[in-house]
């Protein structure tokens, strides 16, 4: 059967980790940063030392300092975590375009594609993010994204240290429900104090208990709940990790059967990928602005060629017209082919008249996108986004930088 | 019937006469111009049942009388007589009329008045007077922007309303708002409210005649119909039913960025964007940039095209507010540069999917709403 890779990656304290980068005689201190302690600031983030001492995410301040009285507070610097948690999003992009991320410091990658063993791949990332921005983290490696960002979790926990855990945990295939029997029944998404108090009184210690609860009595008392919380405590979760970054490029090529110098197939094979690219375009919403052919030869030599243009397109005609002549530019007409391949890059949505009798309030429509300018050149990009992009909908709790946010 | 009239009058009359005819009906009577004496001079009449329009021409009248002749033959023929008296004279038997001018004898058939669908007669004594050149120049203003569309008809008009000596005219097709506003120096006893195809108004602002003369309006109750009257010219038009959107609303009420430019300069930069424009998208950016102490703001105007190339035009500006990137279908903005009819033009904006509102300086009367086209990226 076929099964997935969904890696869930954790920037271990993520504002203490930066915190610390700047000032090293942080380390191995407990310090939070966060709101005073004089107001009603809460803890935002605190650093593992902290955390042994019993501090919290989302504590009050005024309570985290009677924990600790030399506890150090930090203001925080958002810009600079904007800027970091970028810079790691970038990495993860680079290992696969299949990345969602669900807040500053946490991500889900769907790794099924990628061959190799995948520990191996999420210690390599780690290091790779340890070295390119020095920032620790840890991974969590299952079938899907429920077992993995619980996974990161779990590995977290299991390694007590006043420094950052930098674990990595698989949860193999067909262990999932196993893997999660023995954890508290609120560790699952969806159950909140209110329903973890129905569960208990029906006699549910932990998830291994609400997995062998019949699910037709759990449907009954908590309605569809009752069905999704029985799937998930099984380790079901069919989610698919959704990338709300576009796409790059549109591109089709094929690998001839017998290296060919037959110019009408050269022809026909572009004509139909023409065809296949500006439906692609259109289905997907986009123009673009530069249309790529590329070729290989029949001794692997692969060169691609491209031609911008000044103004988008995405219609077959125009694609085909420009990868013909890229052909023609390039190609001597004798040199087998073995593979030949169109793309259109520099991808944008096309241009639209907008309408008169649209109901929209423009005055708050400036005033929100003059208020949302300045959230993201604080903190960056994608710290928000409109409901319909935003990639936590799938019922993730916030995560306690979020909460902060 | 046994009339003179001079050609010159004869081919003036039909010329404005029959824009109304049509051609190509399944009523034979309606590709015919109705001539009939009235009161002591020759009356034209054209109608295809949306539009009518009359013309009353100067005649010399031996015998009343009335027909209906073929258009197309009749202006022919009329266009190609020699200046001077031209005589005619039916036959009523036959329906026959007998044109004669100089050393030429026509003799053209006829279909009987009677079957020419009644003209209405108006009663303009609780008509609205406008001054012809000011009505020209307010339909001048508005009637390029309604639609033509016509599956949405109520957009396909004028919005026409009166209240004391208080004129509007208003269009709209989906992405452009023309409004103008204007006094009547002789206020009208009544309320009026109409949709006026634009059509009807076009026609009307070319055949109004010119300089002082006046132009009577008026709604005959229940008819559906309105009725513009000059000394010598009527037009009458059917009103589209339906009710106008509430145009008001659309109007932006505030806005982040004010540029004031020279409509002239304005105008040029649009029409030299448009050559690259209009094989594309019509799509024309305006960077708005405001100035400072050392040099003035300025509006960049560009525009490209796949085949043909770019051009980019920069216009010295008196910018108030936040600079601005906002495209526009260039079409529009040049439609609306070619009517302000003031020497400077403001442009306000409140963001770059918001409406553009243009006035001319100095002109409260008029206002445009152009929605602008969203880029993509």
């Amino acid at each position: 059967m076929d099964f997935r890779t969904i890696i869930h990656l954790d920037l271990d304290a993520f504002y203490c980790a930066v915190e610390e980068l700047q000032n090293s005689s942080l380390h191995g201190k407990p310090f939070a940063v966060g709101g005073r302690p004089e107001g009603r600031g809460v803890v935002s983030s605190c650093s593992y030392a902290a955390r042994r001492l019993g501090i919290r995410s989302a504590m009050p301040m005024a309570r985290a300092v009677q924990i600790c009285p030399n506890l150090i507070i930090l203001r925080g610097n958002h810009r600079e975590y904007g800027q970091k948690s970028r810079q790691v999003m970038e990495i993860l992009r680079q290992t696969t375009d299949l990345v969602e991320q669900i807040s500053i410091d946490e991500a889900f990658l769907d790794v099924s594609e990628i061959s190799g063993n995948k520990v191996a791949l999420a210690r390599s990332l780690q290091s790779r993010i340890k070295s390119e921005t020095n920032l620790p983290c840890s991974l969590g490696i299952a079938t899907n994204k429920l077992v993995a960002k619980i996974a990161t979790d779990v590995g977290k926990s299991s390694i007590q240290t006043d420094t950052f855990p930098n674990a990595i945990q698989e949860v193999p295939v067909g262990q999932e429900a196993a893997f999660l029997a023995p954890l508290p029944l609120e560790t699952l998404w969806g159950i909140g104090p209110k329903t973890a108090e129905t569960l208990h009184r029906m006699g549910m210690q932990n998830i291994g208990d609400l997995a062998l609860w019949p699910v037709t009595d759990l449907t009954k008392r908590l309605g569809k709940l009752g069905f999704d919380l029985h799937a998930r405590a099984n380790g079901i979760d069919h989610n698919p990790v959704t990338t709300h970054r576009d796409p790059k490029s549109i591109s089709q090529e094929v690998t001839f059967g017998k290296d060919t110098n037959h110019q009408h197939i050269l022809n026909r094979t572009l004509q139909h990928q023409a065809l296949q690219v500006s439906t692609g375009l259109k289905r997907a919403g986009f123009v673009g602005t530069t249309v790529k052919l590329k070729l290989r030869w029949a001794d692997f030599t692969t060169i691609t060629r491209q031609i911008t243009l000044p103004e988008p397109v995405d219609n077959e005609r125009t694609i085909l017209e420009y990868a013909q002549k890229l052909l023609k530019q390039n190609w001597n007409g004798k040199t087998l082919i073995r593979l030949i391949g169109i793309g259109v890059s520099g991808l944008q949505r096309p241009s639209q008249q907008l309408s008169l009798w649209d109901k929209v309030d423009y005055t708050r429509m400036a005033q929100l996108e003059a208020a949302l300018h300045q959230v993201r050149s604080r903190y960056g990009q994608d710290v928000i986004q409109r409901g319909a992009q935003s990639p936590n909908q799938h019922g993730l709790p916030p995560d306690e930088e979020e909460l902060s946010q | 019937m046994k009339v003179s009239v001079l050609q010159e009058n004869l081919a003036h009359g039909l010329g404005i006469v029959s824009r109304a005819v049509a051609p190509r009906t399944t009523l034979p009577v309606l590709a015919n111009v109705l001539v009939a004496t009235d009161e002591g001079r020759l009356r034209l009449s054209a109608t295809n049942l949306e539009i009518g329009i009359t013309c009353w021409i100067g005649a010399k009248i031996s015998d009343e009388g009335s027909t209906t002749v073929p258009a197309r033959t009749f202006a022919d023929l009329v266009g190609t007589l020699p200046d001077g008296q031209v005589d005619m004279d039916l036959v009523v038997q036959t329906q026959t009329l007998h044109v004669r001018s100089g050393t030429s004898n026509t003799d053209i058939k006829c279909i009987d008045a009677q079957e020419f669908p009644p003209m209405p007669v108006p009663d303009l004594r609780d008509g609205v007077v406008f001054n012809v050149s000011d009505l020209r120049e307010m339909i001048k203003q508005v009637v390029f922007a309604a639609s033509s569309d016509e599956a949405r008809p109520v957009l396909t008009g004028v919005l026409l309303t009166v209240e004391d000596n208080l004129v509007t005219m208003a269009a709209a097709d989906g992405f452009r708002l023309s409004v103008r506003k204007a006094e009547l120096s002789q206020g009208s006893a009544q309320s009026m409210k109409a949709i006026i195809p634009a059509r009807a108004l076009n026609e009307l602002a070319r055949i109004a005649g010119d300089g002082d003369d006046t132009v009577t309006m008026s709604l005959p109750p229940g008819r559906g119909q309105v009725i513009f009257r000059t000394d010598d010219v009527e037009l009458t038009s059917q009103l589209i039913e339906g009710s106008f959107p509430d145009f008001e609303q659309i109007i932006p009420v505030m806005h982040n960025t004010r540029t004031v430019v020279s409509s002239a300069a304005f105008l040029k930069a649009c029409k030299q964007a448009e050559i690259f424009a209009r094989d594309g998208s019509h799509i024309a950016r305006l960077n708005i940039t405001p100035g400072d102490e050392l040099q003035p703001g300025s509006v960049e105007i560009s525009a490209q095209s796949e085949e043909t190339g770019s051009s980019e035009a920069v216009v010295e500006a008196t910018i108030e507010g936040q600079p601005v990137l906002i495209a526009f279908n260039v079409r529009y903005l040049r439609e609306v540069l070619d009517v302000v009819g003031t020497p400077n033009v403001a442009l306000e904006t409140t963001a770059a999917a918001a409406p553009g509102l243009i006035r001319p300086m100095g002109d409260d009367g008029f206002l445009h709403v152009i929605m602008p086209m969203h880029l993509g990226g």
